[in-house]
Formats: C-alpha cells, sequence, structure tokens
C-alpha cells in the first residue's frame, strides 16, 4: 500500500509494476499459479530499487530486499533474462558497468568514495567536489574510482557478485588507509551503510567513518570554511532541486543539500512535487537495463515535474542523477551539478 | 463471457486504436494481478492456490472521450466492464467475475484546477487519494476525507462505494464533499452534474452514481470541497467501564453538535485485543479517542465540553498520548504485519443505523456470529467509529484463525457467517453496509435490504445499461 509513492507505477500507470503488484506475482509465482514467464519475468524487474516503497510503508516492509531476494531465487534457476545476466556478466569481468575501474595507489587519511557512474559518466562532478574539500584543507584521495559497490548486482539477485564487489571496495579503502570516507553518491552511501548489513551480511570496518559528501559540505559551509569565497550575488534564475535516486533512503541529506544550493544560489531553491521524502528517483538505478523503457520515463517525468513548476535549471549532486537528466532532456531547462556551481561561484568571486 | 478465435484480436485491435497499444494489456501476469482486489474471497483463492476469474483486457483510457470509445466498443460485443481505481476494496467491487474489460482510470489523474476562494479542487478520477492530499495541502487546504486506504485508493474509489474516512464526524463522507461530476454513461455518453449539489432545481440525480459502484457508468471527473488545514488537532482517550456508558457518551457529544472531528470507540473485546497489540495498552473496558479541530481556542472549548459529558459516565481520563499515539498508528490496525492476514478468515461487517437500535443490533449480530461458529472459535469484535447526528457505524469484525484449508470449503464457511452476520444487521434495522460499499460480497443481500424499492433500482440499471455491462455481477444486478 505505498501506491502513492511508487514512481514505476505513477509512469505506467500499471498495477502490475507497482510493489503490491510484484509482490503479487511473486506469490503467485510460488502457489504455482504462475510461471516465470517472460511477461511474468518483466514486471519483476520493473522496479527500481530506489526506496520509496519502505520509506513510505507505514510499518517499514523490507519489500525492495525481499525483491531482490525473489530475484536471487530466478537468477540462481538460470531464469534472468539475459539483459539482466549480461550486467551481472559485465561486472565480473570489469568490476565496473560503466567503463572501467582504476584502484588507487596513493594513501590517506581522508578518502572520497567516486564510484561507478562518478567516475565513469560524470567527472566533472567529482573534479568539483575534490577541488570544494582541498579550499576547506581537506585532500582527499579518490576511491573505487569507476568501482560498482555491489548495489546493482545485489539489486538484480546476484548477491555473490554484489559481495565481490563489497570486498573489492573494503580492501582498497583500507589499503589506502582512509578513516574518513566522504562518499560522492547515494547509491553507493546506501550500499556501504546499509545494504551490505542488510542483505549481503557483510559488515563494514569500524574503523572507516561513512561520510555522505553533501551533509560534510553544508556542515563546512555552516561552519564558515567559505566566508568571502563565494559570490553573493543572488539569482534571478528560477532554478529547481532535485533530490537524487535514494534520497528518500538518507533523510539527514535533504537539508543538507538544500543548504548547499541556497549558498550557490543566494536564494532558496525552487521546490518540485516529489521532493525530499517523496523524491522519486531517475532511471539510473539497474532498471535503466532491465526496463530502459520505464528507466527513460522515470527521468522525463523528473524533468517534466521540473518544467511544470516553472524551472529554468535543475540542481543535483549526485553523478547518476545528472547524467540521467543530461541524457533525456530536451526542454531548454538547465541541468547543472551543485559542486561545479559552488566552483563557478567561487570563481565568480 | 468466452472470447474465441478471432474475436478477441478484434476486440485488442479496437482498444488499441483508442488508447494505444501500450495502454492494452492481455499478459497473463498483468491479467492475474487484476483478477483480484483486496476481498478476502479472491485473496484466499489465490492462496490456496486457486486461479481466480481474470480479466480478458486491462486497458488504461486518458480521457472521459477514451473511456465513452470503449464503452461503445463494449456494447457491440457485449463484454463486461469493470472500473478500476486503486484495486483496494474489500468488497469484490473491482473483481471481473465474468471476465472482460478492466478498465483502469490511473492514468486520468490530472489535477485540473484548484480554487482557493470557493475551496474546491477538480480532478480526473484516476488521481491517486494521497496525491491529491499533497497537492492542496500545498496551498494550506485539505481534502477532508482520509481513509486507511488512501494511500492506494483514487478519487473515482472514494466516490464510487461511498466511502467514509477517519475524519467522516465533522467534515462528512466523501459523498458529502462532491459538487459535481463528469460521468461516462454505460452507452458513452459523457455528463457533467449541475455546477453546486444544493440547489431547488431539480431532482438529485447526480447521487445515482455515488454507490452505484460502476454499474451505472465510470465517475471520470470530480470537483470537491476543501477545507483549511487545521490550526490544531486535539486528541485524548478515555476508558469507560462498559460499553452502553460509552455509546451514550458519544450520542451525547454528537447531538449537542460538539463537532469532534473523531471519535473513535473500542469494544471490551477489540480493546483487549487489537489495541493492545497495536498501541500496547493493557487496557480493561471501551477504549475511546477523541478529536476535536480548527481555531484552537474553539477546539479547546469543544473537548472541554464534551470531557464533561464524558465525566457524567464516569470515564477516566487517559490524557493526550494514548489519543495521539492512535492517530498516529491508526492505519496500522490495517497494514501488514498487524493486519489481519491469511491463511485467517475474516471479513468486516461493518453497518450502520439509528442511536435507538445501534447498541441492540451489535449484540444481536454478536451474538448471532459467536454462538453460530464456536466450533471455529471465531473471535467477534469491534469499533465504532463514524458517527452523525442521528447514528453510528459499527466496524464489526469476525476472525478464525483456522479455517478450512479446502478453498471450496472457506468459501462455503466464509458465505455461512455473512449470511448470519447480514440477517442481524438486516432484523435490526441496520444496512448493509456503511463505507466499503456492496461490491459482490454484499450483492446477494441487496434485494431484502431495498424491498419494495429495489425494482425501481433495477428498472434504473435497466434503463441506463440495456446490455448490463458495466460491473455485472455487483451492487445486486444480476442477482
Amino acid at each position: 500500500m505505498c501506491r502513492h509513492v511508487a514512481p514505476v507505477g505513477h509512469v505506467t500507470h500499471n498495477e502490475s509494476v507497482t510493489p503490491h503488484g510484484i509482490a503479487l506475482v511473486a506469490s503467485m509465482q510460488r502457489q504455482g499459479t504462475l510461471t516465470w514467464t517472460p511477461s511474468a519475468l518483466q514486471v519483476l524487474y520493473a522496479e527500481p530499487d530506489g526506496g520509496n516503497c519502505r520509506a513510505h510503508c507505514v510499518t517499514d516492509q523490507p519489500l525492495p530486499a525481499a525483491i531482490a531476494a525473489i530475484r536471487a531465487e530466478v537468477a540462481a534457476e538460470g531464469l534472468a533474462p539475459s539483459e539482466v545476466s549480461q550486467v551481472n556478466d559485465q561486472i565480473l569481468s570489469n568490476q565496473s558497468i560503466f567503463g572501467s575501474y582504476k584502484p588507487t595507489s596513493v594513501q590517506g587519511e581522508w578518502g572520497l568514495f567516486v564510484g561507478d557512474a562518478g567516475f565513469n559518466l560524470s567527472s566533472s562532478t567529482m573534479q568539483a567536489a575534490l577541488q570544494l574539500l582541498s579550499i576547506c584543507g581537506i585532500e582527499a584521495v579518490p576511491v573505487g574510482c569507476g568501482l560498482d559497490s555491489g548495489f546493482i548486482p545485489c539489486s538484480l539477485g546476484y548477491p555473490d557478485t554484489a559481495r565481490m564487489q563489497a570486498k573489492l571496495c573494503i580492501d582498497e579503502i583500507q589499503r589506502v588507509g582512509v578513516k574518513k570516507l566522504l562518499v560522492l553518491s547515494p547509491q553507493d552511501l546506501f550500499a556501504f551503510g546499509q545494504m551490505y548489513e542488510e542483505r549481503l551480511g557483510v559488515t563494514w570496518p569500524d574503523e572507516v567513518v561513512l561520510i555522505d559528501l553533501v551533509e560534510f559540505m553544508a556542515d563546512r559551509v555552516q561552519a564558515e570554511h567559505y566566508k568571502g569565497a563565494i559570490s553573493t550575488e543572488k539569482t534571478n534564475d528560477f532554478i529547481a532541486y532535485v533530490d537524487p535516486t535514494h534520497a528518500v533512503r538518507l533523510p539527514a541529506r535533504l537539508d543538507a543539500a538544500r543548504t548547499l544550493c541556497k549558498v550557490a544560489l543566494g536564494v532558496a531553491p525552487m521546490e518540485l512535487f516529489w521532493r525530499r521524502e517523496r523524491a522519486h528517483p531517475v532511471g539510473s538505478t539497474a532498471i535503466q537495463f532491465t526496463r530502459p523503457d520505464i528507466g527513460i520515463k522515470l527521468t522525463e517525468s523528473r524533468i517534466q515535474d521540473a518544467m511544470d513548476q516553472g524551472a529554468q535549471a535543475l540542481l543535483c549532486d549526485d553523478p547518476a542523477t545528472l547524467h540521467e537528466l543530461h541524457l533525456r532532456n530536451q526542454s531548454p531547462m538547465r541541468v547543472q551539478g551543485l559542486y561545479e556551481l559552488l566552483i563557478e561561484q567561487l570563481g565568480k568571486k | 463471457m468466452n472470447l474465441t478465435g478471432l474475436q478477441p484480436e478484434m476486440i485488442r485491435s479496437e482498444l488499441t486504436e483508442i488508447v494505444g497499444d501500450s495502454y492494452v494489456s492481455t499478459d497473463d501476469s498483468d491479467r492475474l494481478v487484476y483478477s483480484t482486489d483486496w476481498f478476502w474471497l479472491p485473496q484466499m483463492w489465490l492462496d490456496r492456490g486457486e486461479v481466480p476469474r481474470k480479466p480478458d483486457y486491462i486497458v488504461r483510457p486518458k480521457n472521459a472521450e477514451e473511456v465513452s470509445a470503449i464503452l461503445k466498443i463494449a456494447n457491440s460485443y457485449r463484454i463486461p466492464v469493470i472500473p478500476w481505481g486503486g484495486g483496494s476494496g474489500s468488497q469484490g467491487g473491482a473483481l471481473p467475475v465474468f471476465g472482460g474489460i478492466i478498465l483502469d482510470t490511473k492514468r486520468m489523474n490530472r489535477i485540473l484546477e484548484i480554487d482557493e476562494k470557493s475551496l474546491t479542487v477538480t480532478a480526473e478520477a484516476g488521481i491517486n487519494g494521497k496525491q491529491l492530499e499533497w497537492a492542496v495541502n500545498e496551498k494550506g487546504l485539505m481534502l477532508p476525507h482520509y481513509p486507511a486506504s488512501a494511500n492506494c485508493a483514487t478519487l473515482g474509489g472514494y466516490l464510487a462505494p461511498r466511502g467514509t474516512g477517519t475524519i467522516s464526524n465533522k467534515y462528512g463522507k466523501a459523498e458529502d464533499l462532491v459538487l459535481r461530476m463528469q460521468v461516462v454513461l454505460p452507452d458513452g455518453h459523457i455528463l457533467r452534474t449541475p455546477i453546486v449539489p444544493q440547489h431547488a432545481s431539480g431532482p438529485d440525480f447526480y447521487r445515482l452514481f455515488l454507490g452505484a459502484e460502476g454499474t451505472f457508468g465510470v465517475i471520470t471527473e470530480a470537483t470537491m470541497q476543501l477545507d483549511y488545514l487545521p490550526e490544531c488537532r486535539l486528541l485524548r482517550a478515555v476508558l469507560f467501564d462498559d460499553l452502553t456508558n460509552a455509546l451514550e457518551a458519544g450520542r451525547q457529544i454528537m447531538t449537542r453538535r460538539l463537532d469532534p472531528f473523531v471519535i473513535r470507540l473500542y469494544d471490551p473485546r477489540s480493546t483487549a485485543s487489537r489495541v493492545k497489540k497495536i498501541l500496547g495498552y493493557e487496557l480493561e473496558g471501551a477504549y475511546m479517542v477523541l478529536g476535536f479541530d480548527g481555531d484552537e481556542e474553539i477546539a479547546i472549548l469543544q473537548e472541554r465540553k464534551a470531557m464533561e459529558i464524558i465525566g457524567q459516565f464516569g470515564a477516566q481520563d487517559l490524557g493526550r498520548e494514548p489519543g495521539e499515539a492512535w492517530w498516529n498508528h491508526r492505519y496500522d490496525f490495517y497494514y501488514p504485519p498487524q493486519s489481519l492476514k491469511l491463511p485467517w478468515m475474516y471479513g468486516t461487517t461493518e453497518t450502520v443505523t439509528t442511536y435507538d437500535k445501534i447498541e441492540k443490533l451489535y449484540f444481536a449480530e454478536k451474538k448471532a456470529v459467536e454462538e453460530g461458529y464456536k466450533e471455529w472459535d471465531v473471535d467477534f469484535i469491534g469499533h465504532f467509529s463514524h458517527w452523525f447526528h442521528w447514528g453510528v457505524m459499527v466496524y464489526t469484525r469476525f476472525i478464525i484463525q483456522n479455517p478450512p484449508d479446502d478453498a471450496r470449503e472457506a468459501v462455503r464457511l466464509h458465505n455461512r457467517i455473512w449470511n448470519t452476520a447480514m440477517t442481524a444487521v438486516l432484523e435490526n434495522g441496520g444496512m448493509v453496509n456503511e463505507h466499503h460499499g456492496v461490491g459482490l460480497k454484499l450483492s446477494r443481500f441487496m434485494r431484502r435490504q431495498y424491498g419494495d424499492a429495489w425494482p425501481l433500482l433495477e428498472r434504473i440499471k435497466k434503463t441506463l445499461d440495456p446490455n448490463g455491462i458495466m460491473n455485472p455481477g455487483k451492487v445486486g444486478f444480476g442477482h
């Protein structure tokens, strides 16, 4: 009964691809009244694993994890569609979906986990983040460059692959000597902070503190680390902030992102209808591979939401969300990285 | 209905021409998902490994014109059409018992206008209830219909079965909030009811579509009354020694027009079981939650007056916290893992009648069910939750933790219990339903309920829907 925040249900208007419908299909399969036909599998892989249903569940039922577990059964039986198993094969051979993984040999106490999308799809975001950190005296070592954190294979039902990715992430972080790990992408932060333990039984190392980069930057801004450095010119444009995919799983970041936007814009950003606790994902999760038709609709509906509100530009901090928005935006509205904008503002000063 | 040979493809191609290929489905998994709503019988049927009757097509129109065209095709092929909103109904009102076309309204989900002067919202009928609420909340307004199903149900689903929400005492049922509707009649004719419901310009015909559950046509748009979001909500809980005193206190609060937005009174059995399980309070007696909202000074005064009445009946004031806890967890009663669940057998035999009859009705139904099904160790619980100036609704439920494993035996037992309960209700001046609707579940009781008036409803049905395509088997039509 989380239909009010079911993003796929909202873009397809189809009962079958809501969490309720997917759960029903899975239960019918268990009862023997439905077999995993191609059309039933289309339903099973239509859930983006963005966390909305859990975040709004009246009684906190872990449905996304349950769906991932059913997908694991399907994969174990060799029934996963080829587009699903190909993603797993790609990760097994490259540790990355979007390009390549480049382990680092630099040592450092502070690390910035860049991840797959941050390295291979939207490297300007990583560069801007490193620059901002440097200005406030943090020389963070980029780690996990091009490395999938395990979220995608876990979500698709390949927990063994996900555990291998988790091990690679933790090994690199420990090898570098990172004690404070800033995380660029909400997807990776969710994987490290929640998914590893809940779905994979992987324990995050006690000695490594996880920090959401957005929260860290907002704290620094509030502590006036950038005082006098950022232009105080107020924008006259209508600029909206898009809460990235997985934002609903990380409630502490919702205010932090807006604090940063206010610094960058001189005014509070416009608020979209599907914002904050009810934020909808773009098609940046595994759904871009399993149901690209739905993934595109998810992104387009975020763009439409902003256009309906009269936004002239969209801001976001997540590399994967930014990449999707850039890719699908055919409107005159601009899409811009939040960290990149902050760097621009520093330049103006 | 048996579609064979070329016919199914002909129909599919005609439907596709109207709505486009993406919005017509004949996939088996889709058809299975749309074969059940929240009625216990089809849920149980599936749980026992049986397959309910599936629809032949699922069609998602985007506007009234497309609905009209679909109904014309359905008439030409004599195919049933079952309107579908959120699928959250508990009465089987959306079940495709004869197959046919499921007409899923969720694509019709636009908000057309929010009038901040008249405090109204006009929206398409497929909009999700919670989404609509969020949209009007952005303007400092609310649509004061808060059913437990709001996260799932649609605006059309609020109206079609004459739903009632948690704060109905003050703000009314969904049907009391509607000013105007757009309806597509079974022959495809699109009409709009007059701009306001209160007038003296002829009969109140728009009400025919409220409670018809899609048997008289499809509601495609509605203008609803809004209210300002309340300045305050004051909640408090009290405990009565017995149900009789509690009912009388509730009656006096309502008839003296103290305007509580909620009075929720749990019978002693519910207090001991459901309230304990969900809210964690171990109490003996009848637990009542009272709420007053709006202007703070007025709400405080109303609450004080109500507490004076309650004091006369010797109830214990439990304070604000248990009232607020109930408000914050009020939907937990209906959601997993706290909700009643399969393989248990359960049914909500809710009814409404006047104050002079309600207590007798409640005890008569309780006795009939408890004594009639003792061998099944039946549990009978209830709460009184929608209070009017003239009477109150009682939300009674039967629960059997070890029903028959065999699906067919389970159906027979389930229906016997319903027969017993509804006979007690009808013999004691109750209505077969107050807010869940009739659907398939209560269809067979409609003739008894309406008596001499039933043929008139049948004549109206025949006139509007001569081919009987609209939601057959529901609301008593076809029985």
